[in-house]
C-alpha cells in the first residue's frame, strides 16, 4: 500500500533524505521518499494505517521535535 | 496550515534576533580585544556571543549525536566553531558559526519563497464545491461530491471538479490549466474542466467526475510525481553527498594528526586546517540547489500548460536533433468538418445520420465533427475500436461500421472502384457512401517549425496515416521536411524507431490513443491537447496542456535554463570547495573563506536555482 504525508519542518533536503532512510530502515517499510520542496512523504508498507502512521511518526520525533508529520 | 505558516515566520525572527545579538557581542569584543581591558573580558563576551548564536545548533547536535550521526552537519559547524575558540581563534569561532545561522535562515526563507510560489502556480484546485440539492445551495468538501451532482459555479470562481454545463453561458479564463491567456467561451452542454476561472455570469453544473479524477487533481498529481523522476544530475548529487562529507571528514582528521607527526606543523595551526575542512564538510549548496532549479523549472513551465513528467525529461529535450509529428490534431486543428457526402442508395442525411451514430460517444476527432449533426438518440449495444483503420458500432437491428479502406477489407466489404479513399460506411456489411472531412493547418504550425530549427532541430518529419496528397499539402504549409502518409499504427512506430536507430535524439508529437506506442518509444513523447486522452498522457514524457505547438520550441527553452542552472550550481559548488579545501590543507586560505565556501556558495547556487522559478504566467 502507497500512503501519502505531508511533513513539515525539515531543515534540509540533506536531513530530509536522512530521515526518509530512517523511515526506511523500519520493519514494514518497505519504501520511503520525501519531496522536500512539496513536503511530501511517501512510504510504501504492508502495514495498515495507523501503524504505519506510529511508526512514521515516532521516528520523525526522534529526528528532530520540530517535524510534524500529517495525513 | 496557516498556523505552520506563522510558526515558521515565527522561527525565522527568533533566529535573526539570535543573529543580530550575537553579532552585537561580537564587534564589541572585538574592540575590548584590541584596547587595554583585561583578556578575560573579550574572551567572555566571544563565549557569550558563541552560546547565543549557538544553543539551538548545539542542541541539535547533541540530538545527532544520540542517534548516532557523527556527520551530521550541525554537529560538525559546532565541533569547528567550538574547536576554534578552543585554540585561540575567538573571533573566527563565533563568525563560523553566526554565518552558518544567517545561511541556515536565507535557505530557510528561499525554500519557503520557492514553496509559496510553486504553491501559488498549482493552485489550481478548489477544496470545495456548492452544491445544489432539493433548491438550497451548500458548500460541500470537493472530494464528498458525487458524480451526476449539480454544482454552481458563480463569476470569479474556480471550477472544482470537472463537469457538463446543464444552465448558463461564460467566458472562461483557462490560463491556470493551458497557459492560454485568451478567455473562451462555453455554453449549455460543453464539458468544462475543473481549474478554469468562470469571468462572468453563473453556470449551473453537472460533474462528469470525481474531483479526485478530474483534471486539476491529476495535473496536481503529475506534477508532484514529477519530483520522483530524478535527472541524472539529481542523482548525481545524492551519490555525490553521500561519499562527499565522509571523505572531507576523514581528510580534516588526517590533516590533524599527521601534520604535527611529520613535524610539518604545530598542532594548533594542524587543528585550524582540519577544522576548516569541517566548515567546508556540508554538500548544502548542491543538495539544495539543483533540485529546487529542476522543481522551479517544472512548477513554472507547468503554468504555462506544460507538464514534465519528471526531471529525467530535461536532458533529452534539451538536445534534440528530430522532432516527428502527428497531423491531424496535431499539426492540424483536429476540428473536422464534413467536406462532402458521397451517398450509395441512401439519402446524404441517411449517410450522415449513420456515420454519426457510429462514432457516438468515440474520442476520435472524426466522431465530434459528426456529433455537432447528428440527432439520433439510439446508443451502440457495443462498439469496437481499431487504432488507425475506424469503429464497428453493434446496434440491436444492425451492425455500422465507419472508417477506412483497411477496416472494410478486414470486414469483407465489397467497395466501388472510384472511391475518394475519405471516411467509409458500411451498413450490415454492405458500402453505403463515403463521407469527405477536412480540418484546417493549425495557425502557430509553421513558426513551431521553424523556431525548433533554430534551436538546432536539424529533422522534422510528419508521419501521417492520411493520403499522400493532404499529408503533403500541409507538410509543405509548415516546412516539414519529410513527410510519411498512408501510415498504419504500426508503421508510424517502425518509422519512428528508423529514426532513433540513425543516432537521432528523437521527439515525438502526437495526441489520441493511435499515438501511445510511438510516444512511448521517442526519447521524448510530446502529447497534446490536455488530459483528456489516458493512453496518450501515460506514455508521454511531456504534456501539452493547450493545443498550442508553440509550447514545444519554449518547452525545450526551459529545459535547457533549467539545465544550465543545475550544471553551473554542481561545476561552480565543487570548484569553490575543492579550491578552498586545497587553499585551507596549504594553509593559504582562512576560515572566512571556508565560511565562504560553505554559506556563501549555497546562497549564491540557491539565487541561481530561484531563477527557474519566476513565474511564467502569461499577461491576460
Amino acid at each position: 500500500m502507497k500512503i501519502r504525508y505531508t511533513i513539515t519542518g525539515l531543515d534540509c533536503p540533506n536531513c530530509a533524505a536522512k530521515l526518509a532512510n530512517m523511515i526506511e530502515g523500519k520493519e514494514g517499510i518497505s519504501s520511503a521518499k520525501i519531496n522536500f520542496l512539496t513536503e511530501k512523504l511517501t512510504v510504501e508498507t504492508e502495514l495498515n494505517e495507523r501503524e504505519a502512521y506510529g511508526i512514521v511518526e515516532s521516528t520523525a520525533k526522534a529526528f528532530s521535535r520540530d517535524i510534524k508529520v500529517e495525513k | 496550515m496557516k498556523k505552520s505558516k506563522n510558526k515558521i515566520s515565527e522561527l525565522l525572527t527568533r533566529d535573526l534576533t539570535r543573529i543580530i545579538a550575537s553579532a552585537l557581542l561580537l564587534i564589541l569584543a572585538i574592540i575590548f580585544e584590541g584596547s587595554t581591558m583585561p583578556e578575560g573580558v573579550s574572551v567572555g563576551l566571544y563565549t557569550i556571543a558563541l552560546a547565543i548564536a549557538g544553543c539551538k545548533v548545539f542542541f541539535d547536535a547533541a540530538r545527532g549525536i544520540l542517534r548516532r550521526d557523527l556527520l551530521d552537519e550541525k554537529f560538525l559547524m559546532s565541533v569547528a566553531s567550538v574547536g576554534a575558540m578552543i585554540i585561540g581563534e575567538h573571533g573566527e569561532g563565533v563568525a563560523v558559526m553566526l554565518f552558518f545561522l544567517l545561511g541556515e535562515a536565507f535557505e530557510k526563507h528561499a525554500v519557503k519563497r520557492s514553496r509559496a510560489s510553486i504553491r501559488a502556480l498549482m493552485d489550481i484546485r478548489p477544496d470545495e464545491a456548492r452544491v445544489i440539492l432539493d433548491g438550497e445551495e451548500r458548500m460541500e468538501d470537493a472530494e464528498d461530491v458525487k458524480i451526476g451532482s449539480v454544482i454552481s459555479v458563480r463569476a470569479g470562481e474556480r471550477v472544482p471538479i470537472d463537469s457538463e454545463i446543464i444552465l448558463g453561458s461564460a467566458s472562461v479564463d483557462t490560463s491556470g490549466m493551458t497557459g492560454e491567456a485568451i478567455p473562451r467561451s462555453y455554453k449549455t452542454g460543453d464539458i468544462i474542466e475543473s481549474g478554469v476561472v468562470v469571468l462572468d455570469g453563473t453556470l449551473i453544473l453537472k460533474t462528469v467526475r470525481t474531483a479526485e479524477n478530474s483534471a486539476a487533481s491529476r495535473i496536481l498529481a503529475l506534477v508532484e510525481e514529477a519530483g520522483e523522476n530524478k535527472s541524472v544530475e539529481e542523482r548525481f548529487i545524492t551519490k555525490f553527498s553521500r561519499f562527499y562529507t565522509p571523505i572531507v571528514v576523514v581528510s580534516a582528521l588526517v590533516l590533524a594528526v599527521f601534520l604535527p607527526i611529520f613535524n610539518i606543523t604545530s598542532l594548533e595551526n594542524a587543528i585550524y586546517r582540519a577544522l576548516m575542512f569541517l566548515v567546508i564538510s556540508c554538500p548544502c549548496a548542491l543538495v539544495i540547489s539543483v533540485p529546487m532549479a529542476f522543481f522551479g523549472g517544472i512548477g513554472g513551465a507547468a503554468s504555462r500548460g506544460i507538464l514534465y513528467k519528471g526531471g529525467n525529461v530535461f536532458a533529452p529535450l534539451a538536445s534534440l536533433t528530430a522532432v516527428a509529428f502527428d497531423k491531424t490534431g496535431t499539426l492540424t486543428t483536429g476540428k473536422f468538418e464534413i467536406q462532402k457526402a458521397l451517398p450509395k442508395g441512401i439519402s446524404e442525411e441517411e449517410l450522415i445520420e449513420l456515420a454519426a451514430m457510429a462514432e457516438a460517444g468515440s474520442n476520435h476527432p472524426i466522431a465530434t465533427a459528426l456529433s455537432n449533426v447528428s440527432h439520433s438518440k439510439k446508443k451502440p449495444v457495443t462498439q469496437t475500436e481499431y487504432a488507425g483503420e475506424g469503429i464497428v458500432a453493434v446496434f440491436s437491428d444492425m451492425t455500422l461500421a465507419v472508417g477506412n479502406g483497411t477496416l472494410m477489407q478486414r470486414l469483407g466489404v465489397e467497395l466501388d472502384d472510384a472511391l475518394e479513399g475519405a471516411i467509409l460506411v458500411a451498413r450490415d456489411g454492405v458500402f453505403v457512401g463515403e463521407l469527405i472531412l477536412s480540418d484546417s493547418v493549425k495557425t502557430e504550425a509553421s513558426n513551431t517549425v521553424s523556431s525548433l530549427y533554430s534551436l538546432g532541430v536539424k529533422t522534422t518529419v510528419m508521419l501521417s496515416g492520411d493520403k499522400r496528397e493532404k499529408a503533403l499539402a500541409v507538410a509543405e504549409t509548415v516546412g516539414i521536411s519529410k513527410a510519411l502518409f498512408e501510415l498504419s499504427p504500426e508503421q508510424k512506430y517502425e518509422q519512428l524507431r528508423l529514426l532513433r536507430s540513425a543516432n537521432e535524439k528523437v521527439a515525438y508529437v502526437g495526441d489520441g490513443i493511435n499515438d501511445a506506442p510511438a510516444l512511448a518509444l521517442a526519447d521524448v513523447g510530446i502529447a497534446m491537447g490536455g488530459v483528456g486522452q489516458d493512453a496518450a498522457i501515460e506514455s508521454a514524457d511531456v504534456v501539452i496542456m493547450s493545443d498550442s505547438l508553440d509550447r514545444i520550441p519554449e518547452a525545450i527553452k526551459i529545459s535547457r535554463m533549467v539545465l544550465a542552472i543545475a550544471k553551473f550550481n554542481i561545476a561552480f559548488a565543487l570548484a569553490v570547495k575543492l579550491l578552498i579545501l586545497i587553499l585551507g590543507a596549504l594553509n593559504i586560505a582562512n576560515m572566512w573563506l571556508a565560511v565562504f565556501a560553505d554559506v556563501g556558495v549555497a546562497v549564491i547556487a540557491i539565487l541561481n536555482s530561484m531563477r527557474t522559478l519566476i513565474s511564467r504566467r502569461p499577461k491576460v
